[in-house]
């Protein structure tokens, strides 16, 4: 032990060497075990790494399928309402994450949610550019898609007991 | 090798060293190119990119068009790419022009609107409420104050919640709230700027001290697309943040172990994060001073906050708890919860990244302890905290970046550079199927 040693540091030197503190690492230096400890965390890191490029791509894959449908689902309201309009909004089941989207719009021309609104339930594969419209319901104007707002009910959505009334 | 082989392999070298310079240049004014498209573009207004504003880049929307997502992906990848040839070539940019190109940089997006986040607008509502009304930004949202012309500005989700940021940041951005909403959005920016110019100013001493080259280490955080775009574009705190973290790594190589200790302690009475350095600072330097250090500069912070807000003021944890509880759709904790089927982020997988952060933090301190890299050490630990918050903004994942230049394991800088590129593949989603 240096007589020149801070109080400090003489309290380290009773520790084992293997748990002092180092002025330097040397785990890339061929020290036995250290650098094992670095291969190690590169491995590590790699398949972290690895892990999140695998979830990144899945994500990206998924939200483009999401969009490509959410396109199909505003196409195949456009194609049963035979309104061209342009704002058409989708909704997701984000309950149960399964596929079937609503899709709602003017009935007449007007602003966004100004008139009253058909919302249609559409489901199933693409065929032909579009999806099937499997029922729906009607909204007031400016009231959003909630349980309480939705009267009319037609098709799948009637037995549903989704319309209040 | 043969003496043929030889001669051939240093003509191709001396060939590829002449053309360098001229890459490096293409690159450069890639980046140039990108940024001004996504300004002139974005100061037109009508943008889902483009959070509502007041017109302070009026005079530049008749060059550009609406910017649309497909133009800001297609931007955004090639300023990456550029980014890419300029890390290659680092080494053939003199000095001069690394700095031409990093404050041509700053200068497009200083002129521009406020790009892609509203959070300025929440720091400027903040400060209104505090010196305009008189009422504690530490207890109430902005919703407090609906007939203040900034609140027409402030983020949806946003309107509601209290602030997050340290007593430093809402004192700091105090004197801006008298301005008006267009002068402290002004003065946010100036703010960001001289932020920025702090944090590669010392990231150039730093790099300095550790012999690494200097000039490919601000061009590697000056004109990074996510530092300038999305956090610059935005006058984002986190840069006020990182210059105080980079000043306490400077006053540290200068043996300075008090001042560099309060250093960290006023970054994180900015912002919490950069709390994260203490531990390793400390582990690596061992030295009396930095706790004396800290400790005075806390003590004097938050009896500051104490003063200025109430106990509210310096609950660091609860605003802490309160952050860590939010879910975005981009954070690798939601891309994984994807990837094993599930709809997204659960309160158990919230205890589980806390555990999994709270191990790395310890291997980490026992590494240091053990003398790797103090500054790789605590970039590693930021990097874990972005990736293990299920709560990720483009400008969490600079946290780890101006360490990462400087520090001597070169895997935190590749790591660093990966996961920033991953978020930005993670934005493409509509490049490949745009909604009509």
């Amino acid at each position: 032990m240096s007589a020149d040693a801070t109080p400090l540091k003489r309290g380290w030197q009773r520790l084992p060497a293997q748990l002092r503190p180092r002025d330097a690492d040397r785990s890339k230096i061929g020290q036995p075990g250290s650098g094992r400890l670095w291969r190690v965390e590169t491995v590590v890191l790699l398949l972290v790494g690895l892990l999140l490029a695998i979830a990144t791509v899945n994500d990206v894959v998924l939200a483009t399928h999401t969009n490509h449908r959410l396109v199909v689902d505003l196409r195949t309201w456009r194609h049963y309402t035979g309104h061209n309009y342009k704002n058409v909004s989708a909704e997701q089941d984000i309950r149960k994450y399964t596929t079937t989207d609503v899709v709602c719009g003017n009935t007449t021309p007007g602003p966004p949610k100004g008139r009253i609104q058909l919302c249609l339930q559409v489901t199933g594969p693409t065929v032909k550019g579009l999806r099937a419209a499997r029922g729906g319901w009607y909204l007031p104007p400016k009231a959003d898609n909630l349980h309480r707002y939705r009267y009319g009910c037609f098709g799948p959505p009637k037995q549903q007991g989704v319309c209040p009334r | 090798m043969s003496v043929a082989a030889q001669s051939e392999l240093r003509l191709a070298r001396t060939r590829s060293a002449q053309w360098a310079p001229a890459l490096a240049a293409v690159c450069a004014l890639v980046l140039v190119a990108a940024t001004a498209e996504i300004v002139l573009d974005g100061a037109v207004g009508h943008s889902a990119l483009i959070p509502k504003s007041p017109q302070i880049a009026g005079w530049l929307s008749g060059i550009g068009e609406r910017l649309g997502f497909r133009v800001f992906l297609i931007a955004i990848l090639a300023f990456s790419a550029g980014y890419a040839g300029l890390w290659a070539l680092g080494r053939t940019v003199s000095k001069r022009w690394a700095i031409a190109l990093i404050a041509v940089l700053h200068a497009i997006v200083f002129v521009g609107p406020i790009l892609l986040s509203t959070d300025v607008f929440s720091y400027i509502a903040y400060a209104r409420m505090g010196v305009e009304h008189g009422i504690n930004p530490y207890l109430h949202g902005p919703i407090a104050i609906p007939h203040d012309p900034v609140y027409h500005y402030v983020g949806q989700d946003w309107k509601l919640v209290a602030t997050a940021y340290g007593p430093l940041y809402t004192l700091l951005s105090y004197p801006f709230a008298p301005l008006g909403v267009e002068g402290a959005l002004w003065g946010m920016k100036v703010l960001a700027m001289l932020a920025s110019a702090g944090t590669l100013a010392l990231v150039w001493r730093c790099a300095r001290l550790r012999e690494i080259n200097p000039v490919g280490a601000i061009l590697l955080v000056g004109a990074n697309p996510l530092y300038v775009i999305y956090c610059l574009g935005g006058a984002h705190n986190d840069l006020v943040m990182l210059a105080l973290m980079m000043a306490a790594v400077s006053l540290t190589f200068a043996r300075r172990d008090a001042p560099a200790a309060a250093a960290v302690v006023a970054g994180a009475l900015v912002k919490a994060t950069v709390a994260a350095l203490l531990p390793f600072m400390i582990l690596a330097r061992r030295s009396r001073a930095q706790i004396f250090g800290a400790l005075a500069a806390l003590v004097l912070g938050l009896l500051i906050g104490l003063l200025a807000f109430g106990v509210d003021g310096i609950n660091v944890i609860a605003a802490l708890n309160r952050d860590a509880a939010f879910v975005s759709s981009d954070s690798f904790p939601t891309e994984i919860a994807h990837l094993v089927g599930k709809p997204g982020v659960f309160p158990i997988d919230h205890d589980l990244l806390k555990a999994g952060l709270v191990v790395v933090g310890l291997h980490l301190m026992w590494r240091t302890w053990r003398g790797y890299d103090w500054v790789a050490a605590s970039g590693w630990a930021l990097l874990a905290i972005s990736v293990t918050s299920s709560w990720l903004l483009a400008w969490y994942i600079l946290w780890p970046l101006p360490l990462a230049v400087i520090s001597r394991d070169r895997r935190l800088l590749v790591a660093t550079l990966a996961v920033q590129a991953l978020f930005i593949v993670h934005q493409l989603a509509p490049l490949f199927a745009p909604v009509s």
